[in-house]
């Protein structure tokens, strides 16, 4: 078998991939914050509310996280419009997914964290007078955090790998572009290579860090 | 000297461990008796607190006035470390009432499975005024020395920073560690970690004092360090209740022990007394199993 690798053809198409590569980046920051903020949201719930409070919130998780993203991803933008009799841009859709499904992660590594913290921890800071919400906001979450770290950077990771399914609803993310591009050059072969090099090259710091991180932490534990 | 009968036992009379004074004293007492407890720093009456269907304190009540330093003593199990977290509302007693200075709680026995309550701002507000010394130290592993101090001066009682640094570093000096402010807890040894959570504990500049075992999980060769500690704030006039297992510590230091035996005050009088209990007694027994160890 013989092929002629030709990447020179893609560099006509540089400014595809870079926009590829800043709507991937968009949509990973956008919903890896707006899914911490529900991940807090939920895990909190289900740590500490009682079983009405904790229940809806059980459920939440369970659904986003036992069923596949890209059926999610698609339900979200063909079903909900039709249920709700309004439509969806793919954007929102992507984004409103991708957040559900990041908080629901998140979610369970908050409440991890939160009870992974030494009883003791929540004793301490109440005989010194402090009120429940300031002992968890001053004593126990920074240590949750902490232990949180090396699964929510692992978490954040996929994160950013999953937003290659919004291609499939016609976002312009980079898996996106690189369908556009492949159509353009019939190069398959090097558009996916280049593809996945760019993903590796952006994650590669972020995992790197991350052990970096890990290791640091591990200093200050008690 | 007697053991008292259980549910029958009243700590706000100075002594009830002498029979020949007993008779003079109760009728003192009783003349006294209001006034009496009016000036006690501590008065829990007639706690009772049960875990599911398991009673561990029956009918407990003692007073702790201004200045004194009182040890409870016992065996495992008996309810003195549990009778100390329910004087700061670390548990919640399912009946009787508590008084700490002006803080005044009374406690009704709850229907269903959810132990009973109390409000979150009234027991905050007790607690600051009592400092609690654990037996795992429970620092905060996330701040430095120093960090752990004045958390709770600025956050709690609404120090500004410079003040909060100031009275920290008094207090490290204190305790004798001025040159471990900026270490974190990890770095120190359990001995230098529990004198920390001492002067964590006297930042809030609290009216009492309550050590849950304070020595219980260190080397052997560390307990001094902590003891002396201890009996400076005692010799400085701090009012001190202290869950014990070093005997001759307790005799030393404490105005009073109480000997507590499945769940309730046995017995309690000064260390004198205490020291002399028939070994026919629950109290000669224990310390006569606690000398053979």
């Amino acid at each position: 078998m013989h092929y002629t690798w030709d990447f020179g053809a893609l560099s006509m198409y540089r400014v595809l991939f870079v926009r590829g590569l800043e709507t991937t980046l968009l949509y990973t920051v956008g919903t890896v914050l707006a899914g911490l903020v529900i991940g807090l949201a939920a895990g909190c719930a289900r740590t500490f509310g009682n079983r009405f409070v904790s229940t809806p919130f059980r459920c939440y998780v369970e659904v986003f996280r036992c069923t596949p993203l890209l059926v999610q991803l698609i339900w979200m933008y063909y079903a909900l419009p039709v249920l709700i009799g309004a439509s969806m841009s793919p954007g929102m859709a992507s984004f409103l997914t991708l957040s559900l499904y990041g908080g629901a992660f998140y979610a369970e590594l908050f409440r991890g964290g939160i009870a992974a913290v030494d009883k003791g921890q929540w004793e301490a800071g109440r005989a010194t007078g402090m009120m429940p919400l300031m002992v968890f906001q001053r004593i126990i979450l920074p240590q949750a955090v902490r232990i949180m770290i090396p699964s929510f950077i692992n978490q954040t990771v996929m994160q950013l790998k999953n937003t290659s399914l919004v291609s499939t609803i016609a976002v312009a993310d980079l898996v996106y572009q690189g369908s556009v591009i492949t159509a353009a050059t019939y190069r398959p072969l090097e558009v996916y290579t280049a593809v996945a090099v760019l993903y590796f090259i952006v994650l590669f710091p972020i995992t790197a860090f991350a052990e970096h991180v890990e290791k640091r932490l591990g200093v200050h534990k008690s | 000297m007697t053991d008292l009968p259980p549910g029958d036992v009243t700590m706000t009379s100075p002594s009830l461990a002498d029979p020949q004074h007993d008779a003079s004293r109760l009728a003192l007492q009783h003349a006294d008796f209001v006034d009496q407890r009016a000036t006690l720093m501590i008065d829990a009456q007639q706690i009772e607190k049960r875990f599911g269907t398991h009673t561990v304190l029956r009918d407990v009540s003692m007073g702790v006035s201004k200045g004194e330093v009182v040890a409870l003593i016992g065996a495992s199990g008996s309810g003195k470390s549990t009778l100390l977290r329910c004087l700061n509302l670390l548990e919640v007693p399912d009946a009787g009432s508590l008084r700490v200075g002006e803080h005044r709680f009374d406690f009704r026995p709850t229907v269903g499975k959810a132990g009973p309550k109390v409000a979150a701002r009234p027991a905050a507000m007790l607690r600051r005024d009592i400092g609690m010394v654990f037996q795992h130290f429970n620092l905060y592993p996330h701040m430095s020395v120093l960090g752990n101090i004045i958390e709770g001066p600025i956050r709690v009682r609404g120090m500004a920073k410079q003040d909060a640094r100031v009275l920290g570093e008094a207090l490290l000096e204190k305790v004798g560690l001025a040159d471990k402010r900026d270490q974190y807890p990890a770095r120190l040894s359990g001995g230098q970690r529990q004198r920390v959570a001492i002067a964590r504990a006297l930042a809030m500049e609290p009216k009492a004092m309550l050590f849950d075992e304070a020595t219980s999980a260190l080397d052997p060769e560390l307990v001094g360090e902590v003891l002396q500690v201890m009996r400076d704030l005692a010799s400085d006039g701090m009012t001190m209740i202290l869950v014990t297992h070093e005997m001759a510590f307790a005799r030393e230091i404490a105005d009073r022990i109480c000997f507590m035996d499945a769940g309730t005050i046995a017995m309690s009088g000064s260390p004198a007394e205490m020291f002399q209990a028939d070994r026919n007694t629950r109290l000669g027994a224990f310390l006569e199993r606690f000398h053979q160890r």
